[in-house]
Order: structure tokens, then sequence, then C-alpha cells
């Protein structure tokens, strides 16, 4: 038996030659210089920082740079030693703005994780149920956003060390976590604001109105039809906020409320070396310098995404 | 005028829930009985002068009247006592809040001094080159963090800053006085201006920034409106059509970024008044916060809300005057 197939049937000669319709290409816009430097930043930041213990080029962030094998204040300047030349305790600026985005970038999305929980499930329920609750949502985002921002961080996170000594079963309460925990509450009044209006507008849709007809529950229709058609808006919002979490981030650790001595943060290098300015320009510049690529990397990705689902955030 | 009273009463109610919020957050951690008074006069104060000073304050008594007996105070012009600095908060913010509203001022009048005409300019020349460049800067001012643009202006514009590349050495800065001492206009102008200049640069540039790139985005959307080619096909003359009939349309979400970032603008002259060592506002609150100075930080946490309440009151009003329709759709409601 032959398993050979069939050759396929040879085609007639005076057949036209069918018009074959051009192959579906959606048309792709280059993405800008922009965001292609945007994105590789941001991952060779991100790279750099996770596995900084094992990249030979980075130092230790306490790791002494010897110059003639005696250790200097701001002996060392930008240079092939040092690439971001050295600070007041002879360490290397380069290690340190590694070792110190590590701190920033983690308080950053672990913060913007909790305004997207809390501010999305607060306008949600705004925008679906309205009425009484949409009420109390908008006067609970009115008061986050009545207080400037920078003001309440720096209160809350003043008392909260106080709280934590107070209470046994708040230990785990580090510094780092009440960052997380303030930066991420001023992050709700903005999310929570656009995910009202965005659910506002989808709960009059069809497919809504089709899920509730077929006797689906609110629960039901918020998971399954509400939160998927969310993801843009709150993606968009997220990234911009990250932004500005972690300038806030800087702020706060300038004033004197960063995280735990010994740990590097870049407003705390910023803060750290500020008065030496004089004297060695570097130390300043380049944590400012990491602090204002990440903040405008992170700005760039969240106007590309706005741009490409059409979300306005007049208010953010 | 129905509308507006609805919007006074939510905004008391906003007021009141976050002077009320300050207060408990700035107790938190003082539970024990004396505690505030205690904190208040430092560790080491005797504990008859604790006493007074919680019966004087009802320190002891429950919140809300703790609360009440503040607010009564500052209605009737007595914002307490602050006890570390043994000045009462209302010279104690005399002092101080000339600064703060100086800066504010200045940056907001530069900010759209600058941001009106360049963002019409931009929106006129939508695509040109002077739009890319405008675009670009407004976008990199929008992320930049006064706690980023105030060193850097420090190295670039004040100190005299020596920057090697091998052999080749750059020298630049020193055009400015190093910023300390605040100098009042009516002292003397000049030296004023030079020594608030770096400052309200920090505070403007990123603020002229935002305005510019709301007003563009508006105004580019106005002038493919029907009514501008209506209006340039009447023969209006086109810098008429731009100004008046397209800017007063645009003006909505400037208008209201206008009331939505004086929050950012208090952020941003504390970390400046901080940084340069300007006596103001921000740099009272920031110590008074650290020092726990209980009255000084609920008195101008107030003071601040108040502002902020007030000038999104005044935004709500701005609306009617810019548009017609919506005074006239409120004298129908």
């Amino acid at each position: 038996m032959s398993t050979a197939v069939a050759p396929p049937p040879a085609a007639t000669p005076e057949a036209p030659p069918a018009i074959e319709p051009a192959p579906f290409k959606p048309k792709r816009k280059r993405p800008s210089t922009g965001l292609i430097f945007a994105c590789t930043f941001l991952f060779l930041l991100v790279f750099m920082a996770v596995f900084a213990d094992y990249l030979g080029f980075i130092r230790y962030p306490d790791e002494k740079v010897l110059v003639d094998g005696k250790a200097g204040r701001y002996k060392l300047g930008p240079g092939w030693d040092a690439w971001f030349g050295t600070d007041g305790l002879s360490h290397d600026v380069f290690a340190s703005c590694i070792y110190g985005a590590r701190v920033t970038l983690q308080i950053g999305l672990f913060a913007t994780a909790f305004g997207i929980v809390v501010g999305g499930f607060l306008g949600v329920l705004a925008g679906y149920f309205r009425k009484t609750t949409d009420r109390v949502v908008s006067i609970i985002t009115d008061c986050l956003l009545a207080m400037p921002a920078l003001l309440l961080a720096m209160i809350l996170v003043s008392r909260l060390d106080d709280v934590r000594n107070d209470v046994t079963w708040l230990d785990w309460f580090s510094r780092k976590w009440q960052l997380v925990f303030t930066l991420g509450l001023l992050a709700v009044a903005p999310l929570a604001r656009i995910v009202r209006a965005q659910t506002m507008s989808l709960r009059e849709r069809e497919f809504v109105l089709a899920a509730r007809s077929l006797g689906a529950k609110p629960g039901r229709v918020i998971l399954r039809e509400i939160l998927p058609n969310l993801i843009p808006a709150i993606l968009t919002v997220a990234f911009t906020g990250l932004s500005i979490i972690i300038a806030a981030e800087g702020a706060l650790a300038f004033l004197g409320l960063g995280v735990e001595i010994g740990t590097p943060t870049w407003g705390k290098l910023i803060n750290d070396n500020r008065n030496q300015i004089d004297v060695a320009w570097w130390a300043t510049f380049f944590p400012c310098l990491m602090l204002f690529l990440t903040v405008v990397s992170f700005n760039v990705i969240g106007d590309r995404l706005s741009r490409r689902f059409d979300i306005r955030q007049a208010g953010v | 005028m129905r509308y507006f009273l609805q919007r006074l009463l939510q905004f008391s109610i906003v007021f009141f829930i976050v002077t009320f919020a300050v207060m408990i957050l700035m107790r938190l951690g003082l539970n024990a009985p004396g505690d505030p008074a205690r904190t208040l006069l430092g560790g080491t104060a005797d504990q008859a002068l604790i006493d007074e000073t919680t019966a004087k304050y009802r320190l002891d008594s429950n919140l809300f009247v703790q609360y009440f007996f503040w607010l009564k105070g500052m209605l009737t012009g007595d914002m307490g006592y602050s006890v570390p600095n043994s000045i009462s908060v209302a010279a104690y913010i005399q002092t101080r809040a000339m600064t703060t509203i100086l800066l504010g001022l200045y940056a907001t009048f530069f900010a759209v001094l600058i941001s009106v005409p360049l963002a019409v300019h931009q929106a006129y020349k939508r695509d040109s080159m002077f739009d890319k460049v405008g675009s670009g800067l407004s976008f990199v001012f929008v992320s930049v963090p006064a706690i980023v643009l105030a060193p850097i202006l420090t190295i670039v514009l004040i100190n005299e800053t020596e920057i090697s590349f091998g052999d080749y050495v750059l020298t630049i800065g020193g055009w400015f006085p190093r910023v300390g001492d605040k100098i009042y206009p009516w002292e003397d102008l000049w030296a004023h201006i030079e020594n608030f200049f770096v400052p309200t640069l920090v505070l403007t540039l990123p603020l002229a920034a935002i305005y510019t790139r709301l007003l563009r985005g508006d105004m580019v959307q106005t002038l493919q409106a029907d009514f501008v080619t209506l209006a340039s096909a009447k023969g209006v003359s086109p810098r008429r059509v731009l100004w008046v009939h397209a800017l007063r349309n645009s003006l909505f979400s400037f208008v209201t970024s206008i009331g939505t970032q004086l929050g950012a603008i208090v952020g941003g002259a504390i970390v400046v008044e901080q940084f340069f060592d300007l006596d103001g506002m921000g740099s009272m609150l920031v110590g008074a916060i650290l020092s726990k100075d209980l009255f000084t930080v609920q008195s101008t946490a107030a003071i601040l809300v108040a502002c902020v309440v007030v000038v999104n009151l005044i935004v709500d009003l701005m609306y009617a005057v810019i548009d017609p329709r919506i005074r006239h759709m409120r004298a129908l409601a």
C-alpha cells in the first residue's frame, strides 16, 4: 500500500491567476526614541539592582575606594576608577546608586500595588453602585487630595515609628513598610478617581447589561465584566503614579524620613552629600540624575500607554 | 448658586475631616496619660508643669473635646502655643508665612506667564519644530521633582563647579549668590531678586511644564472645532481667533490644574525652603513635625487645607466666568 499523499491537482494553465488579497498587516508605528531609551534604562537599572552582588564592576556599597592605599573624603571625581566618583566616606557613588535603586524601586512597586488594590476597590464600588457609596468615596478622595501630599506623608511617617514601638504585633512594620503604606495611601485618590470614571462609563455598556440580564450578581459583573476592562486605565495611572511615588520617596528621604541608616536610597544620598556640593558636585549630581532618569522613564511609558489607550489623566 | 452651596458644604466637610485626622495622626503613639504634654515640653520637664499644660490645653479629655477646643481657638484667632519654641503659633506663622507666600505667588505667576504664550503658539504651529522642542522640554520638566532640580540648579547656577575631562577643565556657575538669609523686596529689591531667583526657578519650571502640556492639548482640540473655522471664515483676524475664541474655550483643565497644583506647590516649597535654608512655613512644618509640636502642625495644616479648599471653590466659580453655558445651566437648576 502506498502511503504517498496524492499530489495536489495541477492548476489549469488557462485559469487566470487568482488575485491574492494583500496579507493583513496592522500598521505599526515605530516606537519613539524616548520609549526605547526608557525601556532600556529601566531594564538595565533593574538588572543591575537585582544582580548587583554578582556583577564584578559594581562594588559593595560599604566597600571603601582606596587611592594610593588610603581612603579620603571625596577623593575621586567621576572617572575610570569610580564611575560616579566617591563620597564623604570614600564609598563608590555608582555602587550606592545601584544599591539605592533596590530599596527605591521596591518601595515604589509595593506602594503602587497598595494604591491599585485600595484605590481600585474604592473606585469600582463608587462607579458601580453610585449614590451613597459614590458620595462616601468622593469625600474620602477629596480628603486625601485636600492635604498637600508631602505634608501628609511627613506626618504619617514621623508618627508611625511611635505606633510601632507601642503595638507589639507591628514589629515587622519597619521604615520601609511604613513608606510603602504612606506612599501607597497617596496613590489611592488618583487611582480611585480614574477607576470610578471608567467604571461609570463601562457599566452602561451592552455587555454589562447582557450579563446583568442573564442574572449575574454584582460581584460577578464587577469581577468578570468590568475589572478586565479597567486594566489599561489602571496600568497607565500606575506608571505615572510610580514616577510620582519614587520622587516623593526621594523628597521624604531628603527631609530625614528615609529608610534606616546604612541602607542607601537616592534621596538619602542627595541629602548626605548636599552640604559638600561645592567640594564634590558628583556625589549629589549622580543620585539626582538616576532619580531623574527613572522618573522620566516611567513617565514616558505612562504617557505612551495613555495615548495608546486614550486615557486622559488631567488630575493625576 | 445651589451648585456652589453644595460644593461649599462638601468642602467644609472635607476641611473638618482632614483637620480632625491631622489631630489624631499627630497624637498617634502618645497614649499614656500626660504623654502629649510631656512630648511638647521635652523629656526633662517636671510633673507640675506637665499637669499644668495638660489642663491648659485639655490634653487629657477625649479627642472630640480637644478638637472643638482647638477649633474654637482657631475661629477666635487663637491658634495655640508652640511650646518647644515658646511663641504663640500665630506669631510663629507670621514670621514665616511671607517667604512661602512669595515663593508660591512667584512660581504661579511666572508659570502662567511662560506657559500660556508657549502653549498657544505650540498649538497654533502644531507639529512644527517649535512645537516638538517645546513638547519635549515640557515633558522633561513635568517629570523633574524639586528634590532633583534644586541640587542641579545649585551646581549649574550658584556654585562655581569645575568639571574635568582629563586635562580639559570646564568651569560653570557662580552667577548667583548662595541663598541663605531671606531678604524681603521692601528691604532691598535687587538682593531679593538675586536671593529668590533660583528657589523660584525650581518651583516654576515643573509648574510651567504642567500648565503648558495641559493647555496645549486642549488648545489643539479647540482649534479643530467648527466655531474656530467659522470665525476664521468670517474674516476674524487669526490673532483674535487664537487668543480670544480658542483660548477661552481651552482654559478648563488649565484652570482646574491651578487648583489641584496648590498642594504640589506646597510640597515643592517644603523641599525648596529646606534645601536653600529659607525660613518659610515649609521648613517650619518640617521642624514642627519632627519635634512633635502638636499645635503648630495642627494649625498650619489647617490653614493650608483651608487654602486648598478655598482655591478649589474659586476655581469652581471661575468655570462659570469662563463658560457662559455653565452659568446659564446652573441658573436654571
